[in-house]
């Protein structure tokens, strides 16, 4: 009997990934042990009696054995955290990704990023966090002040969408200049550094962007040359 | 068809189709950062979809084309814009499927000799569809043509050339195109849940005097098969959106099989000379021009369709962000493994509950699917490469990656003398999901429609240019036989409608048509 499913491969490896990992081993190992109780041909099991194999029950459980073993989640979509707060990690912003420079002219570099469109002057303005939907519904009810620029930690064109024209400008936390967020904000003008890394900011504090700068070559992120258009705080403006 | 093509030189076809495969979605990949978004779960969701893909297209795919053939679906795909194209059809549909097996493979459910009859069946309507849609450039893919995607025919590109009304950055409809495009592209990314499909561009074409035309392309803009847009934007007239724009002193040299496109200079709506606008949809024949009639006309429609979908926009976000995490997992989910559910618009037997469900064989996995597992078993997959089964022999350097591994795992060759593989994951579907049931209409061209209706029209419909011997008379033909009134009544069917050529036949060269934006 050929058990090719369950027969680990030859050249085979683990799971570069912790969770990929942890939660992949047990539904392989699950599987290979339910396969061996049947004591039928594997084609006769694999479609045909495959709820046996794997079931709702043990997915929970798998998920269950790591939050006992202290395990707590990242999250992406803020409605995962809010549905379920004691599976996932409280958010916690990054500091210091970016090292503070040297304060010339009334600015200090606080961070870089990638351009997406080449524009003729720079932008300055005050700048929001953004990263949930109450705060965005905040912002389609009373409007976008004028002049803001959205740090936003989603490259994901979605949560700002009623919003996002009202920018003066945005910093995406994350992405290229090829993600959707990206892609809108060469649609709609908006000047954008996609792929930041910034250094901490609060709103209110006003940057400049370097919008100036040239957007990323086409194989800027195979060979990591990205990161080229800076951003200042300005000082002494809060 | 099952099983029939479970021979030798099938399945060494189907493993240099999915080989391609993988070498491309590797490639599209590792050129993106994983994609996350703040309002859906989106790797959740996509996992999901790859299941469902897996478990229900061979059966949708089998209903499909016992009324209409894959290469016939490809010959509608390449005279309009439908939502079976580059993204969706071409790349998305054997892709998801076969990045599902791979889950299930990873995970000791299935072996690579498993729904063989499947895997063979998929590919081999997949590859019939693009060599159908590529006839016009003769490739199979946009990676295979050096990411570029030329399908449509000179009678409809010379329409275009000589209708579209010309711009200058600044001027009232260079504003309303380019507000109206970003407008489009922020409202197709919603209405999908986070996800590109609902946008598809294609080109580029060379419009003489340095400049060239993409044709851009929005799909699903008001109510039709998704629940979610019912009663959403419900006063455009139609669900789909095409985009002709020409640019100047661009070079667009990139236009992948995500249907997404690099320029140098970058894309700048600054450089753009002339713009026009479409609809065609299962029940047009060919392009229909939209407000076309004076740049004033389509400057006035390109502003009211801007503002009925920035409405929409508030709307359906409003409506999404009301949604629970699994709301927003089944929608996407939905989104993603519904690819190719347009196929059955084309072929008239679409049905709801086929395509707008999650399997039930697939609910049983939804507990694994916190956000970040999806992100990192979407990037282990499609990234890293790191399922131990993913791993070739040690002497293998696979393209782009030069590494002993691939995305896709081909099928054995042993599924001809051994037999221990069920060779179909079976033809039932059962599904659910936990969004509000439709009530809308469809929008189509032919007005909004029950479905019934809907279907009816389709199966009853081939559009002129594919009926009788019009199928087979391509440019190869037409280059010989530019004076044969067969060459005439062909051209004359895409000149339909025309404010320029009307009636003008087959014997244009660009030197007879108007200049560009005129």
């Amino acid at each position: 009997m050929s058990d090719a499913a369950v027969t680990p491969p030859k050249w085979g490896s683990q799971e570069m990934l912790p969770l990929p990992g942890r939660f992949n081993s047990a539904v392989r190992a699950l599987a290979a042990e339910r396969f061996a109780a049947t004591g039928a041909a594997w084609k006769d099991v694999v479609f045909a009696r495959e709820t046996e194999l794997f079931t709702r029950s043990d997915a929970e459980r798998i998920e269950q054995d790591a939050l006992d073993a202290g395990i707590r989640f990242d999250y992406s979509a803020t409605v995962s955290l809010e549905t379920e707060p004691e599976k996932y990690k409280r958010p916690e912003r990054s500091t210091g990704a970016f090292g503070d420079g040297a304060v010339s002219d009334g600015r200090r570099q606080v961070g870089a990023g990638d351009n997406v469109i080449r524009r003729p002057q720079t932008v300055t303005g005050p700048v929001a966090l953004i990263s949930t939907t109450d705060q965005v519904m905040t912002f389609l009810v009373e409007g976008v002040p004028e002049g803001t620029i959205a740090v936003i930690d989603d490259s994901g064109g979605t949560l700002t969408a009623p919003i996002i024209e009202g920018f003066a400008g945005v910093i995406c936390l994350g992405g290229s200049v090829r993600s959707h967020l990206g892609i809108l904000a060469r649609e709609y003008g908006v000047p954008t550094l996609m792929n930041a890394t910034i250094d901490t900011l609060v709103d209110g504090d006003v940057v400049e962007l370097e919008v100036t700068a040239d957007p990323p070559a086409a194989d800027a992120y195979e060979t990591g040359d990205t990161g080229h258009a800076r951003i200042w705080k300005i000082e002494g403006d809060r | 068809m099952s099983g029939e093509k479970r021979t030798y030189a099938g399945l060494l076809q189907a493993n240099n189709y999915l080989r391609q495969l993988s070498d491309t979605t590797y490639w599209l990949c590792i050129t993106r950062t994983v994609q996350e978004s703040k309002l859906f779960p989106m790797n959740p969701y996509m996992l999901l979809s790859y299941l469902n893909t897996f478990y229900r297209l061979p059966t949708q795919l089998r209903a499909i084309e016992a009324v209409t053939p894959a290469e016939e679906l490809g010959d509608r795909a390449r005279e309009v814009s439908l939502k079976v194209d580059t993204v969706n059809a071409a790349w998305g549909m054997p892709a998801f499927y076969l990045i599902g097996r791979e889950m299930l493979m990873n995970w000791g459910l299935l072996s690579p000799s498993d729904a063989v009859d499947d895997v063979v069946d998929v590919l081999d309507f997949s590859r019939r569809f693009n060599l159908a849609y590529h006839r016009t450039d003769g490739h199979l893919t946009n990676k295979e043509f050096g990411d570029r995607s030329q399908f449509l025919p000179e009678r409809t590109l010379q329409v275009f050339e000589s209708d579209l009304h010309g711009v200058r950055a600044g001027d009232r409809l260079h504003t309303a195109a380019t507000k109206l495009v970003a407008q489009l592209s922020q409202y197709a990314f919603l209405a999908h849940c986070e996800c590109r499909i609902g946008l598809h561009n294609s080109g580029p074409y060379a419009m003489g005097d340095n400049r060239q035309m993409i044709v851009r392309d929005f799909f699903e803009l008001t109510e039709g098969d998704y629940p979610w847009l019912d009663g959403i934007a419900t006063s455009l007239p139609f669900t789909n959106l095409t985009i002709p724009i020409v640019f100047a002193d661009t070079d667009f040299h990139l236009m992948d099989d995500w249907a997404s496109f690099e320029a140098s200079p970058a894309y700048d709506a600054a450089n753009i000379v002339a713009v026009g606008m479409y609809t065609s949809d299962a029940l047009s024949d060919g392009y229909l021009p939209v407000g076309m009639e004076n740049a004033e006309t389509l400057a006035e429609t390109m502003e009211h369709y801007r503002e009925v979908l920035n409405q929409a926009t508030a709307d359906l976000w409003k409506r999404i962000a009301s949604w629970s995490r699994e709301q927003m997992i089944d929608a996407g989910a939905i989104v993603y493994s519904s690819v190719a559910k347009d196929f059955a618009h084309l072929a008239g037997v679409y049905r709801q509950e086929d395509w707008i469900a999650l399997d039930d064989r697939v609910q049983r996995f939804k507990p694994l699917m916190n956000d970040e597992y999806g992100r990192d078993d979407l990037a282990e997959m499609v990234g890293l490469l790191g399922f131990p089964h993913q791993k070739a022999n040690e002497y293998t350097m696979a393209r782009h990656s030069k590494l002993n591994q691939n995305m896709l795992t081909g099928v054995p060759y042993s599924v001809l003398v051994d037999d221990d593989f069920a060779p179909t994951a079976g033809s039932s579907l059962t599904g659910t999901s936990t969004l509000e049931a439709k009530t809308g209409l469809w929008t189509t061209s032919a007005g909004r429609l029950e479905l019934d209706d809907y279907n009816r029209r389709a199966r009853d419909f081939t559009p002129a240019v594919l009926t009788g011997d019009h199928r087979y008379l391509d440019e190869e033909w037409v280059k010989r036989h530019h004076d044969d009134e067969r060459a005439h009544e062909l051209y004359r069917l895409a000149q339909r409608g025309s404010r320029r050529l009307e009636g003008r036949g087959a014997g244009l060269r660009r030197a007879d048509l108007p200049t560009l934006g005129t």
